[in-house]
């Protein structure tokens, strides 16, 4: 199945609850205006709830689910539009109520949205609403940008959210016959827990690998790369994958037991996992004084960036922006230590020679690599990259597939040229590790 | 997306809290209309309106006109007139097939409220 195709399912099964509401609403309940803001509140509040269980199922982090939707990241980004949605849904959902109810008088509106402390059924509603705008507004950065941490703390009261709307649900639902209602909700609801808990009870006992940090190797001023041993069974992975790191070491000064993704740098040849970590908030940062021999435990591997991770089929265009190399150094790696050859063209974007990270690896690997080519593109010097630059290192670009690692702005510049020079979308693959 | 969803945050406050003020500055619009002319009824007078032009019923407690009403009601006039001048508690929680009415209707019976029904009925 492609990958948009999925998506299109994912959005599928969230439009049933809906569908089916509209199907089985009375149209001779709809005369006034008063009884169509009525119907459409109740529609807003069926389809935010159905859209709101859907991101909770595909919130689930089972390695190997996410790629027939092309990766993790793009999963995730369904998730987040599921998100947005089912918020956008949920706050028109009593405000329309609301305005349904002023057809029949204004204390009627402001008792539907205060209604007596005795209705429990609606202020379950009002609290999982609430506690939505909470856990979803350092998603949405409606108070500036969040720390990844806290976000995660706080994207926990997803959980209780989605509980007390279940409970407003079936307390107050009537749009469907009754056992279609319990059965539809029933089975979104467990496969949202099931997502769920495999997640906090089963990921972490039994998804974790157990390593052993064996190096850690300073790349310059802001990078060290890791090299991990596995204790036991060691992670089988592609170039280009990217896994959970949780650090055990006692004396980090921050992020201890904390979750991270990493892209891994390492070819999957190699018995050593390598993660190459940049400065980027105060767990990378204490990352940089890691201790050798601390314990450390992987999650993964998640994501698909290569469509073919062993060997180059078909020219490619790569272009890295800063730690966004680490998923092209893995692939390098990797067809060295095998021997490929591959027509690829790699622009790596960094902001001056100082940054230039792995540079004397990246040279060798490339002369290792037949029919490989490899451009460094400093901004301080040419300015953001450019159609000219790009035509002028990589005059062949329409014929090639696009892969795009860097920081967000660059991905949507890369994006656009790589349309521009004809290359279809279904052949541009991004990978972003700004995750908000 | 982002500024969508904030948009519509701040709109959504922006829209109950107004609801919420004007009702608490139109304070008439709590009051409602002959609250004091409110009585109560027994089950043989409401029995007396048990007609279309004349339908009161009697539902968990409370006594309605609903004669104003009939004519806005989604079902035809015929299947309400049974339950004209009765206890129609029955009829207004199952609709006769099992299924409550909505919220809004229940808001909606508050407009045809003129008293309740006299105690030990």
């Amino acid at each position: 199945m492609k990958a948009r195709n999925a998506h299109i399912l994912v959005w599928a099964v969230a439009a049933v609850p809906p569908v089916l509401f509209l199907a089985m609403l009375d149209p001779a309940q709809m005369q006034s205006p008063g009884e169509i803001l009525h119907a459409a509140g109740r529609l807003t509040g069926v389809a935010g709830l159905s859209l709101l269980l859907v991101a909770a199922i595909v919130s689930v982090r089972i390695p190997g689910f996410d790629r027939p939707f092309g990766g993790l990241t793009r999963l995730w980004r369904t998730h987040h539009l599921l998100g947005a949605w089912s918020l956008i849904l949920l706050l028109l959902h009593p405000a329309l109520l609301a305005l349904a109810a002023a057809d029949l008088s204004l204390s009627a509106a402001a008792s539907t949205l205060l209604p007596p402390w005795s209705d429990l059924a609606s202020w379950s509603g009002w609290l999982a609403l609430v506690l939505m705008m909470g856990f979803l507004a350092p998603s949405f950065s409606f108070f500036g940008r969040p720390r990844y941490e806290s976000w995660k703390r706080l994207h926990r009261l997803a959980g209780p959210a989605v509980a007390l709307a279940l409970l407003h649900n079936f307390w107050l639902s009537r749009g469907l016959p009754p056992w279609l209602d319990v059965a539809l909700w029933s089975t979104l609801a467990l496969l949202a827990v099931g997502a769920v808990a495999w997640r906090f009870v089963f990921s972490r006992r039994a998804g974790r690998l157990r390593y052993t940090v064996a190096e850690v190797r300073p790349v310059d001023n802001s990078v060290v790369e890791l090299g991990l041993e596995p204790v036991g069974r060691a992670l089988r992975h592609e170039a280009g994958n990217f896994v959970y790191l949780t650090l055990d070491d006692r004396e980090l000064a921050a992020g201890r037991g904390e979750e991270h993704p990493y892209t891994l740098s390492s070819s999957p040849d190699e018995k050593r996992l390598r993660i190459a970590i940049k400065v980027l908030g105060d767990a990378s940062r204490a990352v940089q004084f890691l201790r050798t021999g601390s314990r450390a435990h992987i999650e993964g591997p998640y994501g698909r960036f290569f469509l073919s991770p062993d060997r180059v089929e078909r020219p490619e265009l790569w272009v890295a922006g800063g730690i966004g190399v680490t998923p092209f150094l893995a692939r390098m790696r990797h067809l060295a230590g095998r021997g490929e050859s591959g027509n690829v063209c790699l622009v790596f974007c960094v902001q001056d020679p100082a940054r230039e990270i792995f540079s004397d690896e990246l040279r060798q690997l490339a002369e290792r690599i037949e029919g490989f080519r490899l451009h460094t593109h400093y901004f301080y010097r040419e300015g953001p990259l450019s159609m000219e630059y790009l035509a002028s290192v990589c005059p062949d670009l329409g014929e090639r597939d696009a892969y795009i690692c860097g920081p967000r702005p660059l991905n949507e510049l890369m994006r656009q040229h790589a349309a521009a020079a004809g290359i279809p979308a279904s052949r541009i693959q991004s990978e972003e590790f700004e995750l908000l | 997306m982002k500024q969508t969803v904030y948009t519509i945050f701040v709109a959504f406050w922006a829209c109950v809290l107004t609801i919420l003020a004007l009702d608490a500055l139109t304070p008439s619009a709590q009051a409602g209309p002959d609250q004091s002319e409110k009585t109560s009824y027994t089950l043989d007078e409401v029995a007396e309106h048990d007609r279309l032009d004349d339908c009161w019923m009697a539902i968990e407690g409370k006594v309605y006109d609903f004669t104003d009403y009939i004519d806005q009601h989604p079902t035809p006039p015929a299947l309400l007139e049974p339950w004209c001048g009765t206890e129609a508690t029955e009829g207004m929680r199952t609709k006769g097939y099992g299924r409550d009415h909505s919220e809004r209707a229940w808001q909606m019976a508050e407009q045809y409220l003129i008293g309740s029904l006299a105690e030990g009925e």
